[in-house]
């Protein structure tokens, strides 16, 4: 199997199968963050598709520190963003709006009857603002700061919409795990 | 409460992780094989110009060091009336018609050849007297002075003390030795000359613009060549002109070009696209291109991501650079100052050059084969660069001879102003040619 170093150098030279083989080898992981971003299908395919060609073409920058996968899906995500952001006409708005209570919710719930595409279901029918916040905040570890200068938004908007994002993912799942929910007590 | 905020998460980060799902099998197709090609620093193009005239200079100055010592070491050298001069005696300067053959040998113990006409008159020393003498003499024989080996010593015969002779009548025995005028007739000579050249066009302004232009252009194929004529007005000064080409080649690179447009252009207008670069604005008029900045906002035009994609449009895609080609006709006006004057000359050289342009051409390229996109608008249709270069001339016989000139040029006005920022390209090139005297 050819090191991961070959395959970028043969990429970078031009090769068509080796760029064909770091597809093939990291489609997968990448679509799933691409699905993970989008409301659907085609929409997920355009950011796989948008986001290889900048891997492609960045690979120059790339210098071999840290983990490539991580580099890979850093420019997956912020293809995402950009999408998001020419689709949904932004402009900031000091968003006031209380953060919601939420409900209440067993604690040591077992989720183990969750699979991981439920969780990607589950995800992707979040509102998309919502769902980009959570994703950004949860998933990617970024600040309610940083989140406000990436999609345009306030700080305080953003820990709303994380807020509302959180209530409707555990309702979500609870519904999913709710035939075989078990709570453990004590 | 944290602990469940964190618990959700944790489940949906952790859940996610690993999750794997294979994208549609046609997704590979649309995915085109752009790469970036890595652009060569500049800081390595400057040092191998550098290296270039270092080499030159270093070449130069060892050939000069050879013929120096190989003057030195001449094995066929006659010695002149004026380069002998005799141990322990007083007279610093004896003339060679008092000393008989056997002199030199008999006080210095060094054989020397005499090689005479015929017949020598021991008397009048009338004949012709040529002395060969051997290498080591000039090395060793203190009849040799410094003095002699700085000068050209005289490789004509020796003449007999108050014997008039010709030259006797043209000037002095010493002033034929010394200041053997070399007649030059050949004062006129055409030169054709070419090089390969290397530009670069930096972008002052310090805007995000023009630090994208500043990032993405390259120099790409250029080069010049001509003919011209040279006069020479002095031994050392030669004053030249003629008529080149330059065609100047740059790179824009980062600009995605896709073919297949026809179909949706004119639905916005004409005029669709237009690429801001450091020498102007490139206007397509290739109604088949459709352009796209994917990585800055150089391209204007009206079709943005949100209102088409070439992708789904189902444009094809041809390269992921634009190439921009200039070409000038110039007729340069140099002056040439040779310092060094042996089988290879050593000179510097300065001027002007007048450039017209009579080409201008955007063009993307697939496979080798070239799709024209449009033209520069704004481009100074008149410029002037200035040159500054030496070079060495190296004579293969008396007529002809072989030419090499690193030169550096700057441009005294810019391309363009339509970016709104100023450059003033510049050049490296090192010419080769070949010259005839006539």
């Amino acid at each position: 199997m050819p090191d991961i170093k070959n395959i970028i150098k043969g990429c970078l030279a031009g090769n068509r199968r080796d760029q064909e083989l770091l597809y093939r080898r990291h489609a997968a992981k990448l679509y799933a963050v691409c699905l993970q971003y989008s409301g659907n299908d085609e929409e997920a395919r355009d950011i796989l598709q948008e986001g290889f060609i900048k891997i492609f073409e960045n690979l120059i920058f790339y210098k071999h520190e840290g983990s490539f996968e991580g580099w890979m899906r850093r420019i997956i995500v912020n293809t995402a963003l950009e999408k998001y952001r020419s689709k949904h006409n932004l402009y900031r708005v000091d968003d006031i709006d209380l953060i919601p209570e939420p409900e209440a919710d067993p604690e040591n719930t077992d989720y183990s009857g969750l699979e991981a595409v439920d969780l990607l279901d589950i995800i992707r029918e979040l509102p998309p603002k919502y769902r980009m916040v959570f994703n950004l905040y949860a998933i990617e570890g970024y600040s309610h700061k940083e989140i406000g200068k990436i999609i345009n938004i306030s700080e305080g908007t953003s820990k709303s919409n994380l807020a509302r994002a959180r209530i409707i993912l555990q309702k979500k799942v609870n519904i999913y795990t709710g035939l075989n929910k078990k709570v453990i007590s004590g | 409460m944290a602990d469940r905020e964190a618990n959700i998460d944790l489940l949906f980060r952790n859940g996610l992780k690993e999750l794997e799902v294979l994208p549609p099998v046609e997704a590979w197709d649309k995915i085109y094989p752009v790469v970036r090609r890595k652009q060569r620093p500049v800081i390595f193009l400057r040092s191998a110009a550098l290296i270039a005239v270092l080499v030159s200079i270093g070449f130069l100055a060892y050939r000069w060091s050879q013929e120096l010592t190989l003057l030195v070491q001449n094995p066929q050298i006659a010695l002149g009336e004026e380069s002998v001069k005799y141990q322990n005696n007083n007279a610093t300067r004896l003339p060679l018609v008092n000393s008989s053959p056997e002199l030199p040998a008999a006080e210095s113990n060094v054989p020397v050849k005499v090689t005479s006409g015929n017949e020598i008159d021991s008397v009048t020393g009338e004949n012709n007297i040529n002395r060969e003498v051997p290498d080591f003499i000039t090395e060793y024989n203190p009849l040799v002075s410094e003095r002699d080996l700085l000068f050209p010593l005289s490789t004509s015969p020796i003449i007999p003390f108050g014997k008039e002779t010709n030259a006797d009548k043209a000037g002095s025995l010493a002033d034929e030795s010394f200041e053997m005028p070399k007649a030059r007739t050949d004062r006129w000579s055409v030169i054709a000359m070419a090089s390969p050249t290397y530009y670069l066009s930096p972008v002052s302004g310090g805007d995000e613009i023009s630090k994208q232009i500043n990032s993405a252009e390259q120099s790409h194929i250029s080069y010049s060549g001509g003919v011209g004529f040279a006069y020479q007005i002095s031994d050392k000064l030669s004053v030249q002109s003629g008529l080149y080409y330059s065609s100047i080649g740059q790179q824009v690179g980062g600009i995605n070009s896709f073919g297949g447009f026809m179909p949706f252009d004119y639905t916005k207008g004409d005029h669709n696209f237009e690429v801001m670069t450091s020498n102007g604005v490139v206007y397509t008029n290739n109604a088949d291109i459709f352009l796209l900045d994917r990585t800055g906002d150089r391209v204007l035009t009206r079709y943005t991501n949100d209102v088409f994609d070439p992708a789904k449009a189902n444009l094809s895609y041809i390269s992921n650079s634009l190439y921009q080609n200039f070409g000038y006709l110039e007729m340069p006006l140099i002056l040439r100052y040779k310092f060094i004057d042996r089988t290879i000359d050593f000179n510097v050289m300065g001027g002007l050059s007048y450039n017209l342009l009579i080409n201008n051409s955007v063009y993307t390229t697939m496979d080798g084969n070239k799709y024209p996109v449009g033209k520069t608008a704004g481009l100074n249709q008149f410029m002037v660069s200035s040159s500054l270069g030496m070079g060495m001339e190296y004579s293969l016989s008396e007529k002809f001879s072989l030419n090499l000139e690193p030169t550096f040029r700057y441009y005294l006005n810019p391309f363009g102003l339509n970016t709104g920022t100023r450059t003033h390209p510049y050049s490296f090139g090192i010419f080769s040619g070949l010259s005839f005297k006539f």
